[in-house]
């Protein structure tokens, strides 16, 4: 188990623009961390410069508390999954998750009984002799899960490994990684852009966008106390609701600032509620199973609020949507950052309702 | 493979049979004597195998020609292969510059080599040897300009991962590029070895001693061997002919597996 650290890390690849601008981040041991961000925003990048496999143009890169900027990629004791797994196509499975034992001098008979060992562990045996174009994808995300798992290093490095996979299986792998993070207690750094992986499989989530580093902490803050608009966008489904504060009933004085409303502090009503509520008309309901999804236009614009299905078994064209103001977030309109209106002047605002 | 169409089929073999008569009568030729070939008789006899490796040398030629052919696609493949996987992963000063320059030799006709060659190889020593026949061949522009794009084509996912896993950019190379890269080297290999078997300029320049002979050489000294005023001894010379062009085939034979196979050999997601 080692600690990586980030400091003013800065990278841009030869005759291109910035990829990276002044990341730091700092991970500790055993930690499951999740770094996501929209396609391009220089995830795998970030990857690639703590697996060795690019070089920084500025900053500092720390494993284990050393220096590992000129450390050659075998020499980090960090192991990566590829996004399009990247597995030996000439090796049997057997030679792929052993290829890195033989490397470094496992000799043969013990090469193979780890290969097992851990083909085991992820329901591999049956292929161990079969070659990579005769898996199917799911075999293939395990091969080189267990590629990455043979030497026992400290620390695993995830690019995508799940974007590959469908729906079903993708929702399962999820599960079996969070477990086996469990079981191996190494440290986990895991790019993906999909926001339900980063906020179910992290102990802390670093969200990116074009290079520079939004918010990096806990799920839950990320998503309660998100620290900009972006972040605020980027994480949650259904998305959140924008809307200009001051068409709120209520927020009339409120110049400069944008509301974000999650449709889960919206409630849906037929007839005008206590409190501050707008009109709105629905445009258009969507079914998810257990909830409805409802898409209105109102006032302040377009707002989508989720229901459950029992309790909104025939939602009428006209409504009325109120929302917990305790909840909604508020965004300064030139920067995107939050702004954390005290709690005293909200209710001195609904004091005077 | 098998054609569904029978006019295909028969097509194809008279095609085919095109293509072989020349050979297929050449070697009938070899087995004729000279006197009943210029009378228009048909015999059938061994003798002009055994003139042209008793009497000629065609054994010393043949052995000759292996060897330098032999190493010359050895080492040429080698450096090609090297060559190759440098211009195609790594990006270093004067590398494009480099990869230009070995991308002009294919423009440049080899007889305009010939003689600062031979003058170089003088002044080293090296003419009448082994080495200076295969020397000046071993450096093939064509083959690592071909390989390089070939290995341009394999993901580089494929050598990152070898990395993580510890291995040095040369195991990379002998592990991952080069099983991976196999029907292309063996075409490359193919191709060297031939152009060089049939090389006969560069060792009819660079050797006099007649035991450094290589087949070309030799088939060209055959006719000079007069059977009677004027003529040319045709079953002779068309029996070390057959000799020359058997190695070839055999050749051919022996890579053609691995050219097939290659092809169907995907780098799978
Ligand atoms: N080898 C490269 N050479 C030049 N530009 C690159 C290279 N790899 C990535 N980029 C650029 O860097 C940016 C970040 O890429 P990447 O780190 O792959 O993003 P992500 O993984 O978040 O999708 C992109 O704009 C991409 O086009
Ligand atoms: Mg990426």
């Amino acid at each position: 188990m080692s600690g990586i650290a980030l400091r003013n890390i800065r990278k841009a690849y030869p005759g291109g623009p910035t990829v990276l601008h002044d990341v730091s981040m700092e991970f500790h041991p055993g930690e499951f961390i999740v770094i996501v961000g929209p396609s391009g925003c220089g995830k795998s990048t970030l990857l690639r410069l703590i697996a060795g496999l690019e070089r920084a143009d500025a900053g500092e890169i720390e494993i284990a508390g050393i220096r590992a900027n000129d450390l050659a990629p075998q020499d980090r004791d960090i192991a990566m999954i590829f996004q399009n797994y990247a597995l030996y196509p000439h090796m049997s499975v057997r030679e792929n998750i052993s290829f890195g034992l033989e490397l470094r001098g496992m000799p043969k008979a013990q090469r193979n009984r780890r290969a097992e060992e851990v083909a085991r562990m992820l329901q591999l045996e049956p292929y161990l002799e079969r070659k990579p174009g005769a898996l199917s994808g799911g075999q293939r995300q395990r091969v080189a899960m267990g590629r990455a798992m043979a030497r026992n290093t400290s620390t695993f490095l995830m690019d995508e490994p799940l974007s590959n996979l469908d729906n079903a299986l993708r929702v399962a792998m999820r599960t079996e990684i969070k477990d086996l993070h469990r079981q191996l207690g190494a440290t986990i750094v895991y790019v993906t852009h999909d926001q339900t992986e980063a906020l179910s499989l992290a102990d802390r989530v670093a969200v990116m966008k074009d290079g520079h580093l939004q918010q990096f902490d806990r799920p839950e803050v990320i998503y309660d106390r998100p620290a900009n608009r972006f972040v605020a966008g980027f994480l949650g489904v259904p998305p959140i609701n924008f809307v200009a504060a001051e068409k709120l009933p209520g927020w009339q004085g409120m110049q400069g600032l944008t509301a974000g409303l999650r449709p889960d502090i919206l409630s849906v009503h037929a007839q005008k509620p206590a409190g501050p509520a707008l009109e709105a008309r629905l445009v258009l309901s969507e079914m998810t199973g257990s909830d409805l999804l409802l898409h209105c236009d109102s006032a302040a614009g377009r707002l989508t609020a989720i229901a459950p299905r029992r309790a909104m078994s025939d939602p009428a064209a006209q409504l009325w949507i109120s929302y917990d103001l305790d909840r909604a977030l508020f965004f300064d309109n030139d920067s995107g950052e939050r702004v954390d209106l005290a709690r005293d002047l909200r209710s001195i605002r609904t004091a005077e309702e | 493979m098998k054609p569904e169409n029978p006019v295909v089929a028969v097509l194809s073999l008279v095609v085919g049979l095109l293509f072989l008569s020349p050979v297929l009568y050449s070697i009938w030729m070899s087995f004729q004597t000279a006197d009943a070939f210029y009378a228009g008789r048909v015999t059938f006899t061994l003798d002009n195998y055994e003139r042209a490796v008793g009497q000629f040398n065609f054994a010393r030629y043949l052995l000759n020609s292996l060897i330098v052919s032999g190493l010359v696609t050895v080492l040429g493949i080698t450096v090609a292969t090297l060559a190759a996987f440098a211009f195609a992963r790594f990006t270093f000063r004067g590398g494009d510059l480099l990869f230009g320059a070995t991308v002009a030799t294919l423009m440049i006709p080899s007889h305009i080599s010939l003689i600062p060659n031979y003058l170089t190889l003088a002044k080293v020593g090296l003419l009448d040897t082994y080495a200076g026949l295969i020397l000046p061949a071993i450096s093939n522009g064509f083959a690592a300009f071909f390989l390089r794009q070939y290995i341009r084509g394999i993901p580089k996912a494929l050598d990152e991962a070898a990395y993580m896993d510890g291995a040095s950019p040369l195991t990379v190379l002998w592990r991952i590029i080069v099983p991976l890269s196999k029907p292309a080297i063996a075409s490359m290999a193919l191709y060297i070895f031939i152009t060089e078997w049939n090389n006969y300029i560069w060792p009819l320049v660079a050797v006099g001693r007649q035991d450094l002979y290589t087949l070309q050489i030799g088939l060209a000294r055959l006719y000079k061997i007069n059977p009677g005023e004027g003529l040319v001894d045709w079953p002779l010379v068309m029996a070390a002919s057959t000799i020359t062009i058997l190695p070839v085939l055999a050749g051919f034979l022996f890579v053609e597996r691995h050219l097939v196979r290659g092809i169907t050999m995907g780098a799978g997601k």
